[in-house]
């Protein structure tokens, strides 16, 4: 059985193979140093199991991937619209919320993804589909006061609004770089899911510089250095694997950043930092979920 | 490693060349034979590699991974002669960011290099007159101006990939590329993060979307800091 062929087969069927396979590097990391016949053991399990998502998968279209960009859009978009005191009925937000110098920022990017919106909903229409409705959002995660929140003071206190902002872009970039696979077999709307992803990039930067212009210990990229805007058991999906050193070319080779020669020439402690990882729409949906009620 | 004549040729004659053996004496034979026509470049008779050949990019995904590597050997370069010799005006906090920046270009240079392996196109050297070195400010007008062409280079490549593999492991790269850029525009001008010139805002239809450019017109900006012209004709459009 030739597996590399298998695998290439595959992942013609379901581009995003190889990059779930990455992510199982623990299965695969050891098999180098098993024996042949363990290995061949193990090969079948760990494709296996990288395989069977991608079964239920099959029924996911380019239209699930822009519902889904687009709910994260609607999310993105009410929240800055909502610190800004433009949503009708929702409680406003104290005077002098914005100190002086940021609220030009914030209307920048919440005019962005007002321009996202409206751009995904004129594609779904376009590619004959229905927008999804627009969701109740609560900000502090405590679903209409049903349950205790995560952000009590999230359009109270301008550094958890800027925690919470971060959290979001840095989401929304993840969420896009893990559906532009769905996406390869329509070229043009590849391309603008990639522009929107590098907005989103640009708008993650730019918080986390007004988060450190505050105090906050926090670079521009995700960086082990920063310190922590996750809240445990809610939001650690937002970072969860940006820490990954090793990156994988095709035929699943890994890139030995952490051996000689490269670790002579890179500086393998920045490796995780230059490379943003991607989520799943599973993972995505339910970081939404959590504002969502 | 010392060994006598007569157990060399006992040794040699004992057993039939295996084809690994034959193989590496035929690789010895083809190394000799270049070294050979390398004496004969000297006379004119054979034509010498332009340097615009050894930098064909060549085709399909590896052409794309070839001009991904010619982008990030240009930032790397550049960050390389900042930090070695940084404007006397640049603060230290801002130092350090241009030392991870420089850092997260080299990785992904030699990301690319590994990836490409021996189709990898050779270093290129690259002419930074354009730019003024020498202050802050002019530090920051070349970094906007190479940081805003890599997301633009990523934005319209993406596309063009044929293996998913790639697909995603440049979109990876390009939103450290977009924090990058959105960085030092804020420290040149603030809160020029997204400004119009990158981000449409012009009532079209793409409004809202970041810049994408085509790798012709990537590298005609490309081109400009080289002393070669390099060609986009054999990639993928």
């Amino acid at each position: 059985m030739n597996i590399l062929k298998l695998l290439a087969d595959l992942a013609e069927v379901d581009p995003t193979l190889y990059a779930r396979l990455s992510s199982r590097r623990a299965v695969f990391a050891p098999l180098s140093q098993l024996g042949r016949t363990a290995a061949l053991a193990a090969l079948p399990l760990a494709v296996g199991t990288a395989i069977m998502p991608a079964q239920a998968r099959d029924i996911r279209t380019i239209l699930d991937s822009l519902n889904l960009a687009l709910t994260l859009e609607y999310l993105e978009s009410e929240f800055y619209a909502r610190a800004l005191g433009l949503v009708a009925g929702a409680p406003g937000v104290p005077t002098n919320f914005f100190p002086t110098g940021t609220r030009l920022a914030i209307e920048t990017i919440y005019r962005h993804e007002q321009q996202h919106v409206r751009f995904l909903e004129r594609i779904i229409v376009a590619s004959g589909g229905t927008p999804p409705a627009k969701p109740r959002f609560d900000f502090t995660g405590s679903k209409n006061s049903t349950q205790p929140a995560v952000f009590a003071d999230v359009f109270t206190n301008f550094d958890t609004f800027l925690q919470v902002a971060q959290t979001l872009e840095d989401a929304g970039v993840r969420a896009y770089k893990g559906q532009a696979g769905f996406l390869q077999t329509d070229n043009s709307l590849l391309e603008a899911a990639l522009r929107i992803h590098s907005v989103e990039a640009r708008h993650a930067s730019h918080i986390r510089s007004m988060r450190r212009a505050r105090g906050a210990n926090v670079k521009n990229w995700v960086s082990a250095s920063d310190t922590s805007v996750a809240v445990p058991g809610k939001t650690d999906a937002v970072y969860a694997g940006e820490e990954l050193v090793n990156q994988f070319i095709a035929g699943l080779r890994q890139v030995p950043f952490d051996q000689a020669p490269l670790n002579t020439v890179v500086t393998v402690a920045k490796v995780a930092e230059a490379f943003d990882e991607p989520i799943s729409a599973t993972t995505a949906a339910a970081l939404v979920g959590l504002f969502t009620y | 490693m010392h060994m006598n004549s007569t157990s060399f040729t006992r040794l040699f004659s004992a057993r039939p060349v295996r084809r690994r053996t034959f193989f590496r004496v035929a690789g010895a034979t083809a190394a000799s034979s270049a070294l050979v026509f390398a004496g004969c470049a000297k006379d004119d008779e054979t034509p010498e590699v332009t340097p615009e050949q050894a930098f064909t990019l060549g085709t399909g995904d590896t052409g794309l991974l070839n001009y991904a590597y010619l982008l990030e050997q240009l930032e790397a370069a550049f960050y390389d002669k900042v930090v070695a010799a940084p404007p006397a005006d640049m603060p230290a906090t801002e130092l350090a960011y241009f030392t991870d920046m420089r850092d997260h270009e080299v990785i992904h240079r030699e990301f690319f290099k590994f990836a490409l392996g021996t189709s990898a196109i050779g270093t290129a050297t690259f002419n930074f007159s354009s730019f003024t070195l020498t202050t802050r400010a002019g530090v920051l007008t070349a970094a906007q101006t190479l940081e805003d062409l890599g997301v633009a280079a990523y934005n319209g490549a993406g596309k063009l990939f044929a293996d998913p593999v790639y697909l995603g492991l440049a979109g990876k790269i390009a939103s450290v590329e977009a924090r990058h850029a959105a960085l030092v525009r804020d420290l040149l001008l603030p809160n020029s993060f997204a400004a119009a010139e990158v981000v449409a805002n012009t009532g079209g239809e793409f409004d809202g979307l970041d810049a994408a450019k085509t790798p012709v017109q990537v590298l005609a900006v490309v081109n400009t800091f080289l002393n070669i012209t390099i060609s986009a004709a054999s990639l993928p459009s």
